[in-house]
């Protein structure tokens, strides 16, 4: 399986193509919203991108309720996930 | 039908008349029509199984009447409550259901997705292909001490909007729809639906009633329906949209030339103006009908004028089966049968387009985005016009963030038109969707796929694939 940070960086560039926007470089720290422009339907799309690549969701259990606010959240939540094989789809 | 029309039709000599089938009561018909045409014809074709393949096999009308005999008589020493249709074969439904009516034996089909329901069927025997009554247990077998008037006939729903139930049938309401004046005898009708369920029942009921010969295909695969219509002759149609799209999409056009096909009956879902036009040009001498018909309602209008919907003038007037349509607020299509009835909700949408009204699906389809609504039926019809696209459905997928997100599968043209590939088709699509949609209607997932899935009854699937 490719790194976390890999799967989250192509899944965010997939949503950039699919949705008619340029493609930049992502960077951990980027803010999601105000730096790369991602809305609520973009997030809920790089959240199923994530679930086919990484096979987990951790946004399906109640447990997952920190705020993701930077690509970095979006690592951290699913290298957890990961090791804790929480919500495995 | 009325008796005024039955009075000035001409008898035949190959196929019943209509006036004979009519004075056997109702529940007798396919047994007294079987037993008509053997007398004209015996070696008269009824059925073509496994068609457009290897393993064709034919049925003669002789052949069916000497199974129901056979099966009247094994029900008339045991009067069982009730026959569970478990059997495959089409034409072991037909003996089974004439042999049941002519006893009076209630009987139930159930198709592969309800047989859970065998339950709610306490004391009821199983009948398969065998065609013979299992023996009874120890300590006997509850038997059928009075006639039930009339003899029920249950069908299970397809449950494409919730689980499968069964809906009990008199008779009188399965063959309410049957065509039996001439212009419908000795035809060729294609059985693509599922033999237990509403539509394929009304099909092969409708193909023997009338002397015609039913053409079951060995597959939905397109090129196997294709042959079947070319190879046997087949002029009537039943079809759902899907299933047609997918046999106009896939379907070798050499082969489809060769058809006869006289006449097509949608039915099943809302078919929009572009498969319309689309199978008037593969088929130009085919008239297309669409039925609109419920396993609840049974059937409810037919519209013939190759526009999608139904003109709006028809809200509020009596059709001419009799029943009224009317709107709810929210745009469901509601259905009055008689003046005695209630009204029902169909949970079908529709919207007034120009001087039509026109299915925008089914109120259970709607996907829910960040609490707006999007009408998949309506995104597919925008899909299926970017070039290079020959199927494609849309559904919902359940989102943490968005409550649903919408998802979509489409299926490429192959060869691809020149200068195309999938991804430059798949962005064209993406693209097309953002110009012509509001931003929570675009699909959000887009995955290339070969076939579309389709559900039992033939329809289109508004479920993420499992």
């Amino acid at each position: 399986m490719k790194p976390v940070v890999v799967a989250v960086a192509d899944a965010i560039h997939s949503v950039l193509r699919d949705t008619g926007r340029e493609a930049r470089p992502i960077e951990p720290p980027m803010l999601l919203a105000a730096d790369l422009g991602l809305d609520s339907l973009d997030l809920a799309q790089t959240i199923v991108l994530l679930e086919r690549s990484l096979g987990v969701d951790p946004f399906r259990s109640a447990a997952t309720s920190r705020t993701v606010r930077t690509v970095s959240d979006l690592v951290s939540i699913y290298e957890t996930a990961l090791t804790t094989g929480g919500s495995r789809a | 039908m009325s008796p005024n029309t039955q009075a000035t039709m001409k008898t035949s000599t190959s196929v019943p008349a209509p006036s004979a089938l009519l004075e056997a009561p109702v529940e007798d018909r396919l047994a007294a029509a079987i037993g008509e045409i053997v007398r004209q014809a015996p070696d008269r074709l009824a059925i073509v199984a496994q068609a457009g393949s290897d393993a064709r096999r034919s049925i003669d009308y002789s052949t069916l009447a000497q199974a129901i005999a056979a099966l009247e008589a094994a029900l008339d020493a045991a009067r069982p409550v009730g026959i569970v249709a478990r059997a495959t074969r089409v034409e072991s439904l037909v003996v089974i259901a004439a042999a049941c009516g002519r006893q009076h034996v209630p009987v139930a089909f159930l198709a592969d997705d309800s047989r859970d329901l065998v339950g709610e069927l306490r004391d009821w025997v199983e009948l398969d292909d065998s065609l013979t009554l299992p023996p009874a247990p120890a300590g006997g077998r509850k038997r059928l001490e009075f006639e039930t008037v009339p003899p029920q006939v249950i069908v299970a729903t397809s449950g494409t909007s919730g689980p499968p139930k069964l809906v009990d049938h008199s008779w009188e309401s399965l063959l309410a729809a049957a065509r039996l004046s001439e212009q419908w005898h000795g035809l060729g009708w294609l059985l693509v639906y599922d033999a237990t369920r509403w539509a394929g029942i009304q099909v092969w009921l409708q193909a023997l009633l009338t002397g015609g010969r039913l053409v079951v295909p060995a597959s939905r695969d397109p090129d196997v329906v294709a042959r079947a219509l070319a190879e046997e002759g087949v002029s009537i149609l039943p079809a759902t949209p899907t299933l047609l799209r997918r046999l106009l999409a896939s379907a070798d056009p050499s082969l489809l030339q060769k058809s006869v096909l006289d006449r097509i009956t949608l039915g099943g879902e809302a078919a929009d103006a572009a498969i319309l036009r689309q199978a008037q040009a593969t088929f130009p001498k085919a008239k297309i009908t669409q039925v609109y018909a419920t396993t609840e309602l049974g059937e409810v209008y037919r519209v013939a004028d190759g526009g999608p919907g139904f003109p709006a003038t028809w809200i509020g007037k009596a059709l001419p089966g009799g029943a009224r349509l009317s709107l709810r607020r929210d745009g469901e299509l509601l259905v009055r049968l008689s003046r005695d009835t209630a009204e029902i909700g169909t949970g079908d949408l529709v919207e007034r387009r120009g001087d039509r009204y026109e299915f925008t699906g089914r109120r259970s389809d709607v996907i829910v985005v960040g609490g707006a609504k999007v009408y998949p039926k309506r995104v597919e019809e925008l899909v299926r016009g970017v070039p290079g696209v020959v199927e494609a459905r849309v559904y919902g997928l359940p989102s943490a963030v968005t409550g649903e997100l919408v998802a979509g599968e489409i299926v490429l043209a192959e060869p691809l038109p020149e200068g195309h590939t999938p991804e430059s088709v798949r962005a064209a699509v993406l693209k097309a969707c953002r110009d012509g949609l509001e931003p929570h209607s675009v699909p959000r997932i887009l995955d290339l796929v070969k076939q579309i899935a389709t559900t039992p009854a033939g329809k289109t699937p508004r479920k993420p694939r499992v």
